[in-house]
């Protein structure tokens, strides 16, 4: 049966569910990897493998969300809880075009106290102080959240934000677009999976492009995976708005759920099967700060045809015990070596060029950097400017 | 990719046993294609060793630290790490050891660790071997093959002072070497017939280009492939870490060195070491069996 769909695979026939589930259960690793390999050679003839350099940014930890799986968030009224100033985002903007880069990927916490102006006015003056600098930002959850607490429907949420300066939109809180499954890891609260997937919709028919990710290795079946990526495809088929899907293993440290993290060869073959089943998706990123350079890197021969981003800024898997760091200069390296040409890209896959450190001396990054230094507690000036809807919010900005 | 007809045939031929030739071998190392070489790697790996991959329970001591009287009792090896300051040193770190180990394998120096001591002794290597033979060095953990230099003397002297089972490593080869390492390792073994493993992934990475995914697997199902008759291909756990030393499984490596003896559980049973190694091995679709320090599986 295995061979069959091989040879099935190999034509450019599309798998089902069932299929799906018999090459995952069934197939050995490397004839994954080979089937994976062919649609990647197919996809991407030219041996080009891309990478972005952007940063990271976390623009609050504090969340009601309460995912059992996050390690990140911290709840409203907790002393670590924070929330960035406008001048510290500049000031990572400044970091990041330093370092060749051309976009920030801002994502954050549910945070009650956050009115969308907040979110407008932030966008509106990174656009003012840097025209060109590209806003990766709101993943479908915090669209939604905004979408609640200021009672505006997404679709409004959406032309808003877009017209304040948001640019595209990450594909982070699909975890697994399963609602058993969302429900046992308490972010069923925060999207369904219906509304994940009609947030990006309203997203791709607002003209904009996304991301679509999967967090596998906590609680879900075989089946559940597939059936993740088989509601992306199905959406994908309909408009045709992600650029590309990145998937990782769940982090357990320092989580409510806990357990163990899954293994480099699950990840492979999950990385292997999303090439094969998700056959409407042009770019697969390899998750090089979930498993490391060196799987990063052999990821490039099961399905992958990114490495992502160069970061520079992570707290999100970090918090949850993943603190891989690779530097411009070290993911070319990988690339070069796997036999691959390395070419910058934006967020739409669009190159941009060589690697900037061959134009230029660029500091070498030896250590992804944070949200804020350990013991930052301050309060920007501007969220006074902003009404709270939590008592501890209010209490903070009345004492600021 | 190399291509289905190629590869079907190299694929037939070592099903049924036969080898690569070294040109063959050469042009797959040569190539992007890694799946390729892991298929073939895999192949071979399976042809000797099953779906078993063994692993070693491996307590260390410090060369010029005091022996704890108790060694962990899931160890199965203990191992001094670190050189000696002297033959006199390393024979009574070997004689303390040796009194904590039991019935356990102890092992410990490199081959220039040795080399060292004897020429600082004013006695010829054999002698120096012999005498820590006799403390009750059973083993030596680094004898590498990309820096012993005349390896018929190595060999020689290893064998004259009583040591079996010879474990090679690669110090810092860069991977241009690895498979002329590899042939190297299969002519001794011809000629020796003591060899019991290849850890063919460096020991002392480079400090501004340490090694990549695609060069460890390489290393790995290379020296699968090029010396195939030496038993087994080892991968270091605490070293490599268990996601490379996951994959290496599926590359050629059949044996895991250096695995925690702590049944310590701190964060839940499933993340226990011994746990995470069963799981990991068993994730690759293999079978995980205890080994001990002679090679032997542990019932």
């Amino acid at each position: 049966m295995v061979d069959e769909l091989a040879r099935r695979v190999a034509d450019g026939a599309r798998v089902n569910a069932a299929d799906a589930l018999a090459l995952y259960r069934h197939a050995p690793t490397h004839l994954l990897g080979r089937l994976a390999d062919g649609i990647r050679a197919r996809k991407h003839p030219d041996r080009v493998v891309t990478y972005i350099i952007d940063r990271n940014v976390n623009y609050t930890n504090i969340c009601v969300a309460r995912c059992n799986f996050c390690a990140f968030y911290r709840p409203v009224g907790s002393a670590e809880g924070y929330v960035l100033g406008f001048d510290e985002v500049f000031q990572k903007i400044d970091e990041t075009i330093a370092v060749g880069g051309n976009q920030l990927l801002l994502q954050g916490g549910h945070n009650p106290d956050l009115p969308i102006a907040w979110y407008e006015d932030l966008l509106r003056a990174v656009k003012a102080k840097y025209p060109g600098f590209k806003m990766h930002a709101l993943s479908p959850p915090e669209v939604l959240h905004i979408s609640k607490i200021n009672q505006i429907p997404v679709d409004v949420v959406i032309e808003r934000l877009v017209a304040a300066g948001l640019d595209s939109i990450p594909g982070g809180g699909a975890e697994i677009l399963v609602d058993r499954v969302r429900k046992l890891l308490n972010c069923y609260g925060k999207a369904s999976a219906s509304q994940w997937l009609d947030v990006m919709r309203q997203a791709h028919r607002a003209g904009l492009r996304t991301t679509a990710t999967m967090m596998y290795g906590t609680v879900e079946t075989d089946e559940e995976r597939i059936e993740h990526m088989m509601r992306l495809r199905d959406l994908q088929d309909e408009t045709g708005g992600f650029t590309a899907f990145i998937t990782w293993s769940y982090q357990p440290d320092h989580t409510e759920l806990g357990g163990t993290e899954a293994t480099g060869i699950d990840y492979l073959r999950t990385l292997a099967l999303a090439r094969i089943v998700l056959d409407n998706f042009d770019n697969l990123q390899a998750s090089w700060v979930t498993q490391g350079g060196k799987v990063g890197q052999l990821s490039l021969s099961y399905g992958a045809n990114d490495m992502g981003s160069v970061m520079i800024e992570e707290n999100v898997v970090r918090a949850a015990g993943a603190a891989y760091c690779m530097d411009e200069v070290e993911i070319v390296a990988n690339i070069e070596d796997a036999g691959f040409t390395a070419r910058r890209r934006n967020m739409h896959y669009e190159p941009l060029g060589a690697p900037v450190f061959r134009d230029r001396d660029l500091p070498r990054m030896l250590t992804l950097g944070t949200a804020r230094a350990d013991g930052d507690v301050s309060v920007p000036d501007e969220l006074r400017g902003y009404p709270a809807r939590s008592r501890s919010g209010k209490q903070s900005r009345v004492a600021h | 990719m190399t291509t289905s007809s190629t590869l079907d045939h190299l694929l037939d031929r070592v099903t049924a046993g036969g080898h690569l030739t070294a040109p063959e071998i050469t042009a797959l190392a040569v190539a992007p294609d890694i799946l390729s070489l892991g298929m073939l790697a895999d192949v071979v790996r399976r042809l000797i060793h099953g779906a078993q991959v063994t692993y070693l329970r491996v307590a260390t001591c410090a060369c010029d630290a005091p022996i704890v009287d108790a060694v962990p009792a899931g160890a199965r090896e203990v191992r001094i790490v670190g050189s000696p300051a002297s033959l006199d040193a390393a024979t009574t770190i070997v004689e303390r050891a040796r009194a904590a180990a039991g019935n356990r394998v102890v092992s410990g120096f490199s081959w220039g660790d040795v080399d060292r001591v004897a020429v600082a002794a004013g006695l010829p290597v054999s002698r120096a071997l012999a005498m820590l033979r006799s403390a009750g060095l059973e083993a030596l953990v680094d004898v590498p093959l990309d820096a012993i230099g005349d390896a018929d003397r190595v060999l020689s002297s290893l064998m004259g002072a009583g040591f079996e089972r010879l474990r090679f490593t690669i110090e810092k080869a860069p991977a241009s070497e690895r498979q002329a390492l590899a042939e190297r390792a299969s002519a001794l073994q011809k000629q020796y017939g003591a060899i019991q493993s290849i850890n063919p992934l460096p020991t002392v990475p480079h400090a501004f280009r340490p090694t990549t995914g695609y060069d460890d697997v390489k290393a790995v199902a290379i020296a699968r492939l090029a010396a195939p008759n030496v038993p087994s291909i080892q991968v270091d756990w605490l070293r490599y870490g268990p996601k490379l030393a996951q994959v290496a499984l599926t590359f050629g490596a059949d044996d895991l060195d250096t695995v925690s003896p702590s049944d310590e559980a701190p964060e839940g049973r499933r993340r226990a070491p011994l746990e995470d190694v069963r799981r990991n091995v068993e994730a690759a679709g293999l079978t995980p069996v205890e080994r001990d320090g002679y090679f032997a599986v542990v019932a």
